[in-house]
């Protein structure tokens, strides 16, 4: 069946859905809604922004300007606000703030998403990433809660090491499910992403080559 | 006119984790696309961004969608990567009550060579062309990129048209290399177009290096205040250095006759009346 994850997100908001990761969603009395970043709530200094693509250029850097390559780190930028006039534009600019967060978390609610043990992510890769298919137990275990700490990225982990294979080393932030009664949509990490996937690529190649 | 306002268009480019302007091309190609209707919804997706080649069905809503790989070549990405994380049986995949269909990379196009000269014009305005040389820079060098099998194509057919003085392939790490550029060219005026599909690291940051016009990396172009001046006059020429052919706006129409040809070579397009 066709989805439709523009009405899905009309449907969540007027269930009380308020927030997405540091942005806050706002109906307006005349229509529309109004984005800006949770920690500018009481601002009347805010640059207002009118088109749902102005989210790309909003999404890309942080406050000293330097490049989000992770749009889920905890750096998104401060200072406007973006109003958009309908539903769909909204899905727009959040697919530029959350890539893919929306529609991952509408897959899951369908229970259409599965997770992907990163032992199953490594083991699939070829090229310069094969090396990965050599991360150790205990250097991935220790990597991944290194290198996805809520500090660095705000999504909440559902796979596990390998299959029935828990992850060790996450903080109770990083942990899926996501607590209820937050009126949020999660931001979910359904499978290691390729900032992970070289990450264990140079965990692999050091320990290699001080290996001689 | 193509039109298909029930099926999805998904762009896939290679992104960056370090570069912030390699997926911008794919974008705005994308947003050119997205107002033009041509398709129900578009989405991009990246190797090496988000949203990735495994999270983006998630966000289609139709059931037909074409992927196209705004990519410079076959090659490594075209065949291997794109098809493994998405998951696709061939060039039509159905999946879930999907169709996927996976067209061929934008710099297949028939037009690459068009624009190629379109992009060397605007960089040179009025200067003749008989007395330029133009260089079109490939990367090169690695085992499973086509991309320089892409641009000597490109340069034969542009060569062929009898319309610049001279036509050389040039490589970023490979010979003939665009650092020697005034060693292999004979004419006063040389023109430098990118064979890339971002002014990403390499045709913003390095190649201008090689050539002699910048003396380090920098920051990304969209990073700077200010911007680039042609022309350049160094080691007795001058030098016209272009904007990567990928930040062409006709791109968008390329990508869009990419999903097209599809239906063409594949007969799945049933017209009504």
């Amino acid at each position: 069946m066709k989805r439709n994850l523009t009405q899905a997100l009309e449907h969540w908001i007027a269930e009380g859905i308020r927030s997405i990761g540091q942005i806050s969603i706002t109906p307006q009395p005349e229509g529309g809604f109004e984005l800006r970043h949770l920690e500018d709530a009481g601002r009347d200094d805010l640059t207002l922004h009118t088109s749902a693509l102005d989210a790309r250029g909003l999404s890309f850097f942080d406050d000293a300007k330097a490049y989000r390559p992770l749009k889920t780190a905890p750096t998104l930028r401060h200072g406007w606000r973006l109003q958009v006039q309908t539903a769909q534009e909204l899905r727009i600019a959040l697919d530029y703030f959350y890539p893919a967060m929306t529609a991952l978390w509408q897959s899951q609610l369908a229970g259409e998403l599965r997770p992907v043990a990163l032992r199953e992510t490594l083991n699939r890769q070829t090229g310069m990433y094969a090396a990965t298919k050599r991360l150790q137990d205990e250097e991935g275990q220790q990597l991944v809660g290194r290198h996805c700490a809520a500090t660095s990225c705000t999504k909440r982990i559902m796979w596990e090491f390998a299959p029935g294979q828990p992850l060790t080393e996450l903080s109770e932030q990083k942990r899926w499910p996501a607590p209820e009664g937050t009126h949020a949509i999660p931001l979910i990490c359904q499978e290691a992403c390729n900032h992970l996937v070289p990450a264990c690529r140079e965990v692999v190649k050091k320990r290699e080559r001080a290996a001689g | 006119m193509f039109h298909k306002p029930d099926s999805a268009l998904i762009i896939v480019g290679h992104g960056s984790t370090v570069n912030p302007d390699s997926s911008a091309p794919t974008f705005d190609h994308a947003e050119v696309l997205l107002r033009q209707k041509a398709f129900g919804e578009v989405h991009c997706a990246f190797w090496k961004e988000e949203p990735s080649l495994r999270q983006v069905l998630h966000m289609v809503d139709s059931e037909d969608v074409y992927i196209v790989p705004n990519f410079i070549s076959e090659g490594y990405f075209t065949r291997t990567i794109i098809p493994r994380e998405l998951e696709l049986d061939g060039p039509l995949t159905h999946r879930n009550g999907r169709t996927l269909k996976y067209c061929e990379p934008v710099g297949n196009h028939a037009r690459m060579s068009e624009l190629l000269l379109k992009r060397a014009a605007e960089v040179a305005p009025g200067v003749p062309t008989k007395e330029c040389s133009l260089l079109i820079v490939g990367h090169g060098t690695n085992l499973n990129d086509n991309s320089a099998f892409a641009a000597k194509r490109e340069v034969d057919r542009i060569r062929d048209m009898g319309l610049y003085g001279e036509v050389f392939n040039t490589y970023m790490e490979e010979a003939p290399l665009v650092s020697e550029w005034d060693a292999y060219t004979t004419c006063p005026n040389v023109i430098v177009v990118p064979f890339f599909i971002a002014d990403g690291l390499h045709s913003y940051q390095d190649i201008p290096v090689l050539l002699g016009i910048e003396q380090d990396t920098g920051l990304a172009a969209s990073q700077r205040d200010i911007f680039r001046l042609n022309p350049y006059h160094l080691r007795g020429r001058t030098l016209y250095y272009a904007s990567a052919i990928g930040t062409e706006p006709l791109f968008s129409d390329l990508i869009l006759d990419q999903a097209a040809l599809f239906d063409t070579q594949h007969s799945t397009s049933h017209p009504t009346a």
